[in-house]
């Protein structure tokens, strides 16, 4: 018997592509954002309120991951999107692959912004990386403040935390801080924003902010 | 079985992975059947070490690997803490460091996702 060394790393098929994704991004100089939650926590409707004003600035374009209908995609072109969906059928999370398709809805060369929303499913899109600059996690105050705790994988590969749906706080059990702390627990350097699409409250905070990350790309 | 496997579940995919590095690695040794490959999978990667010996039994079927066994090197998470410089292992996804309770710390290992050796005849 002869052992063999190897040393090889093992990247999924996924990997491979998002790797591929990553290196068109960066040529084509778009920022691409991928928003991830539980289903029902507010992503589409948060998009629906940023969409608009960052078209303003920049070429924005939208792909939706959804296991079935087209909603959220005409939820968004109603405000002007360029928005598509990905029906994943049965699939729980979107995939590189679906996402590299999907781009040829786009005039990559004209594109700034790229976000994506996620399926609904806190668990196995963190295990799928689809290029991506930023990972956005949304939760919503009617998710229970320990929420980070019990979802831990997905706090640690989000940069930002929107606690969304702020308007419900005086109705629900939950703890701010606490819900910060416990994601600060796991992912020491994430940021927060809180937000109301009933309100408007923290949405022009959240578009500043991809505003300007989509800014240093640019440049 | 196979499709099964490969639509339901994420370790398929790595799985594949490692049996692809194992029959390029043989082939380009000249060996004819691989009895052992070892395999180093940090526990920050998620990966469940049953389902990933479990897609690969099934993918090695047909090959020169098929009568290989997988050994799982599980390698846990370990670092160094940015504001005491203190070296500790850390449990779980909660990372602080077990001499000033800092969470600024960074991971020196627990992400390694590698075939290091195969054994071949």
């Amino acid at each position: 018997m002869v052992k063999i060394s190897a040393n090889k790393n093992i990247l999924s098929k996924n990997d491979e592509i998002a790797l591929r994704l990553r290196k068109l991004f960066e040529e084509k100089k778009i920022t691409v954002f991928n928003f991830v939650s539980s289903p029902g926590s507010g992503k589409t409707s948060i998009l629906e309120k940023i969409v608009s004003p960052l078209k303003a600035r920049f070429n924005v374009g939208v792909l939706i991951g959804d296991l079935q209908t087209d909603n959220d995609a005409r939820r968004l072109r109603k405000c002007g999107a360029d928005a598509f969906q990905i029906n994943t059928g049965k699939g729980c999370h979107l995939d590189a692959l679906g996402i590299e398709k999907a781009l040829n809805n786009f005039q990559m060369d004209d594109l700034d912004i790229l976000i994506i929303e996620n399926v609904g499913n806190l668990v196995c899109p963190s295990g799928f990386d689809l290029g991506e600059d930023f990972k956005i996690v949304v939760i919503s105050v009617t998710e229970g403040d320990d929420k980070p705790e019990k979802y831990p994988i997905m706090i640690r590969v989000s940069d930002v935390m929107i606690i969304n749906k702020k308007d419900l706080l005086p109705y629900v059990n939950f703890n701010v801080e606490k819900c910060m702390h416990y994601a600060k627990n796991i992912k020491h350097n994430i940021q927060f924003f809180e937000t109301s699409c009933v309100t408007g409250d923290g949405i022009d905070d959240i578009m500043h902010w991809i505003s300007e990350k989509a800014q240093v790309k640019a440049e | 079985m196979i499709s099964f496997i490969k639509d339901g579940m994420h370790e398929a995919g790595i799985a594949q992975n490692i049996l692809d590095i194992v029959l390029d690695t043989a082939e380009a040794n000249n060996a004819h059947h691989v009895v052992k490959v070892y395999v180093k999978v940090g526990s920050m990667t998620a990966i469940e070490p049953d389902c990933l010996a479990f897609a690969y039994d099934a993918l090695k079927e047909e090959t020169i690997a098929s009568g290989s066994t997988l050994i799982i090197d599980e390698v846990a998470a370990s670092g160094v803490c940015n504001d005491c410089k203190n070296r500790c292992d850390y449990d779980g996804y909660i990372m602080t460091c077990s001499k000033c309770g800092s969470f600024n710390v960074e991971l020196l290992s627990g992400e390694e996702l590698q075939v290091t050796e195969i054994e071949v005849e």
